[in-house]
């Protein structure tokens, strides 16, 4: 009986075939990605390079499609357009995000209700968000309008979305107000992860509120302020909900963003060749991206 | 790491500056915190404001009557609250069956997302493979890929596998933005758990499976309580791709189906912004439920990050 060696663990089984193991269980993941991701935008590399009509085979043309882009200035200022409404929302965001945080952090009879409450955008569906706010906005029936004249502020509406120098400006306001407790909450978090024992050697050393801030508290976040602004640029600059149902990009372009842009040329005049080149122009930001993120975040999670 | 270092470094330089500043600070602290809690009072006040103001909007519009929602007579506040939007909304309007679509799709996407994310994420982690840490950066990248890029050829991929205009192919592209973040942020969890753990519950006769579904899961629920919020909230959500796959009114969801109602009638934001009040309370009552843990789930992977 005991002569006989030792028949090999379940464990040890197991773990000599993790190859077989790790296909099967990555599997189904793989097959999603490869079908809905990473073959189409194979695919639509391929065709930012062809004259193609929905419906029809396309025609190889080569940079022909880029170079149409680059020369027709309502493409400038559909860049221009896209980086402004990023940067500024992203800014603002930023702000009031770390402001909240900043508040939510301090001890505070009822914080978790004001938590609750500033959280609530987060989970409110953006075309919501964004239907909503076009009725604030409305020149005889919003909110906005009726607030200024019962205040005796004003006494002719504005036409917040269809004014060009103000369009813009309230656009972004709606993509702040949904976008601000994603940061909110992020830096909560981060807030909280910063060791307590720092503070209180700061405040025995006799620091400021201020010195505080600026030697504990945002040294403490620079990891957090990093990834949050960086996903959060990604996810501004592509999403064109807010853009498409409030103005669609009135009035003349003044609004109009290039996820909404290259949409809408695919969709209103079915070129698709050109409306993939559009996009592929965000390919320098992504990379930028995606190498600020991967040394920091992969890191952290790959070994 | 380098964070740490500069919070250390950070930490010590005040010391010299509070030589320089002297004593006195027990009474102007207090009077220091006394401020600092006013500021942030008020702080809370404007964004308190500015959060709920346009929600004010959707949910007193809803209960207005026509004559109090345009023109001149508009009023701040419904003076005869009513639910005759309600009304139209279900008896007039396809929203119920947008509202079902959207239920179906979202509960589905959930469900396998949870179970593909939390497979992949584990084999990341746990499993030695050759790959493995170019895989985990594909995902991140996966993740960044814009939706208005990948629409148009994914269009005709669906159209030649037959499932434009079907619930089933939204649930298949949505899999394509939930699973990657849901696997990236599982990951961070995942290896928090002790190894030990795991392979006691291999010794004691549990299968691969079974580890992760009886020992794994159940110790990460704050994250997959994240990741479940967060695919149950983007396909409740998502917008571009159910304009362009769906047409077919048995087969459109809430966020496509809701915007149609203004071109069909200018004067029908009653009924929309009921639309609107009870489309948003799915994701608030999925938000409330996990608030508890979404906050924990989300610090710890923030933190992680």
């Amino acid at each position: 009986m005991s002569g006989r060696p030792r028949r090999p663990s379940r464990w040890e089984r197991l773990s000599n075939d993790q190859r077989a193991l790790a296909a099967l269980f990555l599997l189904p993941a793989l097959v999603v990605l490869a079908s809905v991701v990473v073959y189409p935008f194979l695919s639509a590399l391929w065709i930012s390079f062809e004259a193609k009509q929905a419906g029809t085979p396309g025609r190889f043309v080569g940079l022909q499609n880029y170079a149409e882009l680059m020369g027709d200035p309502v493409f400038h200022q559909i860049v221009a357009n896209t980086a402004v409404y990023t940067g500024v929302a992203v800014a603002v965001k930023f702000t009031l995000g770390l402001l909240a945080a900043l508040v939510l952090a301090q001890p505070r009879p009822l914080n978790a209700v004001y938590r609750t409450v500033l959280f609530v955008p987060w989970a409110i569906p953006t075309v919501i968000a964004a239907l909503t706010w076009r009725w604030v906005y409305d020149e005889f029936s919003g909110l906005l309008n009726n607030i200024l004249i019962a205040l005796g502020l004003t006494k002719n509406v504005v036409a917040w979305l269809a004014e060009p120098q103000l369009a813009m400006w309230c656009v972004v306001a709606v993509a702040v107000w949904t976008g601000t407790p994603f940061y909110t909450m992020s830096f909560l978090a981060g807030l909280q992860a910063i060791p307590r024992e720092l503070y209180e050697a700061a405040r025995l050393d006799g620091a400021s509120a201020f010195q505080e801030f600026r030697y504990v508290t945002l040294p403490g976040m620079h990891a957090i302020f990093v990834v949050t602004v960086m996903l959060s640029t990604v996810f501004t600059s592509t999403s064109l909900v807010i853009v498409n149902i409030l103005t669609n990009g009135a009035p003349a372009e003044r609004t109009d963003i290039l996820p909404n842009f290259s949409f809408n040329l695919a969709i209103a005049t079915g070129r698709l060749g050109i409306a993939s080149a559009a996009n592929v122009v965000f390919f320098p930001v992504l990379v930028l991206v995606i190498v600020a993120l991967s040394g920091r975040l992969l890191a952290a999670r790959a070994t | 790491m380098t964070a740490d270092a500069a919070v250390r470094r950070g930490a010590r330089s005040p010391t010299t500056v509070s030589a320089a500043a002297g004593a006195p600070r027990g009474a102007s602290q207090a009077a220091r915190r006394r401020l600092a809690a006013l500021a942030g009072y008020a702080v809370l006040l404007v964004l308190t404001v500015w959060t709920i103001g346009p929600l004010y909007w959707m949910v007193t519009t809803s209960l207005k009557t026509n004559k109090e929602l345009y023109g001149a007579d508009t009023t701040l506040w419904p003076r005869h609250p009513t639910l005759a939007n309600y009304e139209v909304l279900f008896r007039k309007t396809p929203f119920a069956i947008y509202f079902r679509n959207s239920v179906l799709i979202a509960l589905v996407t959930t469900g396998l997302t949870v179970v593909a994310s939390a497979l992949a994420a584990h084999a990341l982690v746990r499993f030695r493979f050759p790959g493995r840490r170019l895989l985990a950066r594909v995902l991140v990248y996966t993740y960044l890929v814009p939706q208005s890029l990948l629409f148009i050829p994914l269009f005709s991929i669906l159209v030649n596998a037959s499932l434009s205009n079907t619930r089933t192919g939204l649930v298949l592209a949505y899999l394509g933005f939930t699973v990657p973040f849901c696997t990236w942020l599982l990951m961070g969890y995942f290896l928090s758990v002790p190894v030990e753990l795991e392979e006691a519950g291999l010794v004691d006769g549990c299968s691969r499976v079974g580890v992760l579904f009886r020992i794994v899961m159940p110790v990460t629920l704050p994250a997959l309580a994240v990741t479940a919020f967060f695919s149950f909230t983007l396909s409740w959500n998502e917008y571009l791709y159910a304009s362009v796959f769906v047409s077919d009114v048995n087969a459109k969801t809430i966020p496509t189906g809701i915007p149609s109602f203004i071109i069909e009638d200018v004067f029908f934001w009653g009924p929309m912004m009921a639309s609107t009040v009870v489309s948003a309370l799915p994701p608030l009552a999925v938000y409330f439920v996990f608030q508890r843990w979404l906050v924990t789930g989300l610090t710890l992977g923030a933190v992680k990050g």
